[in-house]
């Protein structure tokens, strides 16, 4: 018997009506007595299918409706059309079954009391999610392995780091043993070890469980560490959805150069690739290279001009994007 | 000097004006215990004909006035003042070249009372509306006589509160102080009731603390109620008062700061 | 409802661990409380060495009032002023998602956020000034009076609950509405007395608009035997009928919620 997705997305749209109004005092009372409305439309027919234990990464630039998406399919808001099913629920009717076997983790969001131990809001959670003793004992004693909790737990959540307190937000999301995990920006704000260890633990999670997981981050690493497959999505739309490796080749083949040059004197970089963007802090300036020039690139940089630093790196995930959607 | 005080005024006034909706809010709760105190004895006073020689309208007066005089001597440096110390906010206060508490912390004072006693005005008339006090005692002598007493009144709860946040550079326990330091406030001030009903034993350990100066003498003062003697002894008490405010609010304030900045915070 | 209470259980004693890991300040905060006690019952004797009876009510009638307007305070400062702060908070800073995506009531998630375990202490004292009131005001009391005063108490509290709910509930629509509740804290206070005594508006306001006087003065109006089974019915009805339409306020506040946040 054919196993069936995990997740089903068909032509989700969510609309907004945003009130406008211009600035001033005028303009406020005017819009007190009539408002007037724009449709925004945040989510736009959009259609995947996501399988069983599949890790998805799901990106897009800033406002591309990733944050909307994620809420529509744990159940959050309520879609303007479209379809969707999550282990065979409609997340919007909130049925408890469901919140049972899902969760949502936002990396900017507390779940945790500030004030009590993350322990204590452990023992709620177990009592809203009816969890018997002994399987959340297990599990308990299972994330304390992957995520080392075992003294940050008993520390009120306040005087815990950024990184220790994602910890136990995840811990806090995962003690329910769900099915579906939605990430959203799980890694925000920590610190380079801080990311490996929550990605480390979200692929052995992942691995152990067999959990389906859709995650949205800003960390291109989090996304190749993560996911083979990834679901970009621009101004609501559905623009790409595949695998990882094919995304990088096909829409972003090139890598940045960052060279910082020992004299002022205006030097022609756009001889060797396609400028782009300056970073004046550090005197930096960008050229984009094929990634099979990369090599040899750099030694011709290095060989004609008066170079102090230099730097290879990959694109940001936000100019993948827009170079492939808006280029 | 004065130009640091406009300036600091044009500032918290601007700071206060955003928070009007909170303001509003705020004098609710200042409004409602007065006016239930006034029901209660306006109506054993008509029952009676009157009590201890008050009548209703004395009652009705008595406590119009206490929601003004109220607001007058009102502080609330603490709410201001003592998060800051205890979230180390308060260094960036310190290394400027002016007194935080004699200069910010009492601009903002005076900004809210502003705010507050514009807010009051409509509800007073409301209940003058509603009650029809008779103020036929109040005289001009009274009203000169009492803007001194009012002004000293505010300096010694200002100076007496602001002692009282510097404990927050010992402890955190700072509220619960407040809390019962305010309850002393409301027993012996005249909140409750005009001290003439209390028992004997507390109208005169009343007399000689500093809380009535912030209320009941202000009230009596203006209705004129008072002898010339009373006055004077209040007046005597006043500066006795801030004589000893002044000293508190200077002693706590130089070792907590250096309490502060030992810790480094 | 086993699930319920076993959710209550675990929500009092994460609150009760906390309260013992303050324990220093759950004793001074009680001492307050004493303090405070000692003034209602100070100012009460004031009254009561210049009048016989206030509004027609005796010494022992206004202690059992006070009584249960310490319940009712009790019940304020226990649950729901606690509980409204990590609501604000929470529809700011957004975590109210989370509890919206957890497998119980919402509302009574909301609730029960957060305990203040020591005010019980207050309910026991709210008890004993109910029951020696009665006891001093002596004659009059029949069983069926006394059946009457629970039930109007309770019913009483379920109406201040609920305009408590449709209060908290505004939040949804007005997101910065952070004075939520002032109305209904600042009004608490004219619950002491027997409304009976107040000018005909602020009599109105405690009984129709913040009722305030449902859950304390009439209760006592029934224990004076100033109330009949109708009556009593009646407003059994009307707290039924404010708790079904503040939890469909609330309903419909979840549904806005959901429908506009980003």
């Amino acid at each position: 018997m054919p196993q069936s997705a995990a997740i089903t997305v068909e032509k989700l749209s969510k609309t907004y009506q945003v009130s406008e109004r211009e600035g001033g005092f005028s303009a406020a009372v005017r819009s007190f007595f009539k408002r007037t409305y724009r449709d925004v439309r945040a989510v736009d027919t959009v259609s995947f299918q996501i399988e069983p234990s599949e890790v998805v990464g799901f990106l897009g630039p800033n406002g591309a409706g990733k944050t909307t998406t994620l809420k529509m399919l744990s159940g959050l808001l309520h879609p303007t059309g479209g379809q969707a099913r999550v282990l065979g629920y409609t997340p919007w009717e909130l049925k408890r079954e469901y919140l049972s076997s899902m969760t949502l983790v936002m990396g900017q969001r507390n779940r945790l009391s500030w004030d009590i131990p993350a322990a204590d809001s452990f023992l709620l959670n177990q009592a809203i999610y009816r969890l018997p003793d002994a399987d959340f004992k297990r599990t308990l004693a299972e994330l304390d392995e992957l995520l080392d909790l075992k003294e940050i737990i008993k520390k009120p959540v306040r005087n815990l780091s950024l990184g220790e307190r994602m910890k136990c937000e995840l811990a806090a999301g995962l003690l329910h043993r769900p099915k579906v995990l939605f990430l959203d920006e799980p890694t925000i704000g920590l610190d380079i070890t801080a990311q490996v260890r929550i990605r480390e633990f979200l692929k052995e999670y992942n691995r152990r469980s067999g959990a389906t997981i859709l995650l949205t981050s800003h960390y291109m690493a989090d996304v190749t560490a993560l996911c083979e497959r990834v679901i970009i999505i621009h101004q609501g739309k559905l623009k790409y959805d595949g695998g990882l490796n094919d995304l990088a080749r096909k829409i972003a083949p090139f890598k940045l150069i960052g060279v910082r040059l020992g004299d002022s004197a205006a030097h022609d970089l756009s001889r060797y690739g396609k400028p782009a963007q300056a970073d004046e802090e550090s005197e930096m300036s960008f050229i984009e290279v094929r990634a099979d020039q990369v090599t040899l690139v750099t030694a011709r940089l290095l060989a004609d001009l008066p170079v102090h630093d230099i730097t290879i790196t990959d694109p940001p995930i936000e100019s993948v994007i827009e170079q492939a959607f808006n280029g | 000097m004065l130009k640091i005080y406009q300036r600091l005024w044009q500032v918290t006034w601007a700071e206060q004006w955003q928070y009007r909706a909170n303001t509003l809010m705020y004098l609710l709760y200042w409004l409602v215990s007065p006016v239930v105190y006034l029901s209660v004895w306006t109506t054993i006073a008509r029952s009676q004909g009157s009590v201890s020689g008050l009548t209703a309208n004395d009652f009705v007066i008595y406590y119009m006035t206490l929601l003004i005089i109220d607001q007058l001597t009102s502080d609330i440096t603490i709410y201001n003042f003592a998060s800051k110390v205890q979230d180390g906010t308060l260094s960036n206060d310190l290394i400027r070249p002016i007194h935080p508490m004699l200069t910010t912390t009492l601009v903002n004072n005076m900004a809210f009372k502003v705010l507050t006693l514009l807010a009051l005005l409509p509800v007073w008339g409301v209940l003058w509306f509603l009650f029809q006090p008779d103020f036929t005692g109040v005289t001009w002598q009274g009203i000169l006589l009492v803007i001194p007493a009012v002004v000293l009144g505010f300096l010694i709860n200002f100076l007496l509160n602001a002692a009282l946040t510097c404990v927050a550079f010992w402890t955190t326990r700072i509220w619960a102080l407040h809390e019962f330091f305010m309850a002393l406030g409301t027993l012996f001030s005249g909140q409750f009731v005009p001290l003439t009903l209390m028992p004997p034993l507390i109208q005169s350990i009343a007399r000689f603390l500093p809380f009535q100066l912030t209320k009941y003498f202000l009230i009596e003062l203006i209705l004129g109620r008072l002898s010339p003697s009373d006055i004077v002894q209040g007046y005597l008490m006043g500066v006795f008062w801030l004589v000893v405010s002044l000293l508190l609010f200077r002693w706590a304030w130089r070792n907590g700061v250096k309490k502060f900045s030992a810790v480094g915070a | 409802m086993k699930n319920t209470l076993c959710l209550i259980k675990v929500f009092l004693q994460v609150n009760l661990q906390m309260s013992l890991a303050y324990r220093a300040d759950t004793v001074i905060n009680l001492l307050l409380n004493l303090m405070w006690l000692g003034w209602e019952l100070l100012s009460l004797s004031i009254i009561f060495s210049n009048t016989k009876t206030l509004g027609g009510w005796g010494v022992g009638e206004l202690i059992t009032l006070l009584g249960v307007f310490r319940l009712v305070n009790t019940l304020m400062a226990a649950l729901l002023w606690p509980a409204t702060e990590k609501f604000n908070a929470s529809v700011r800073d957004g975590s109210m998602d989370y509890t919206l995506l957890q497998p119980a009531n919402s509302l009574f998630l909301v609730t029960f956020a957060r305990i203040t375990v020591w005010r019980i202490w207050d309910l026991v004292l709210a008890v004993i000034l109910v029951v020696a009131g009665t006891f001093m005001s002596g004659a009059g009391t029949s069983p069926l009076s006394l059946l009457y005063f629970v039930v109007l108490t309770l019913s009483g509290v379920l109406i201040i609950y609920s305009l408590w709910v449709v209060l908290i509930a505004l939040t949804f629509w007005f997101t910065k509405f952070d004075n939520n509740v002032t109305i209904l804290a600042a009004l608490l206070d004219a619950g002491r007395y027997p409304s009976t005594v107040y000018p005909a508006w602020l009599r109105i306001i405690v009984t129709f608009v913040v009722p305030i006087a449902l859950a304390t003065t009439v209760p006592v109006q029934a224990l004076r035997g100033e109330l009949g089974g109708q009556q009593v019915l009646i407003f059994l009805a009307v707290s039924a009928a404010s708790l079904l339409v503040a939890s469909q306020v609330w309903k419909y506040g979840i549904r806005q919620y959901s429908g506009a946040s980003s």
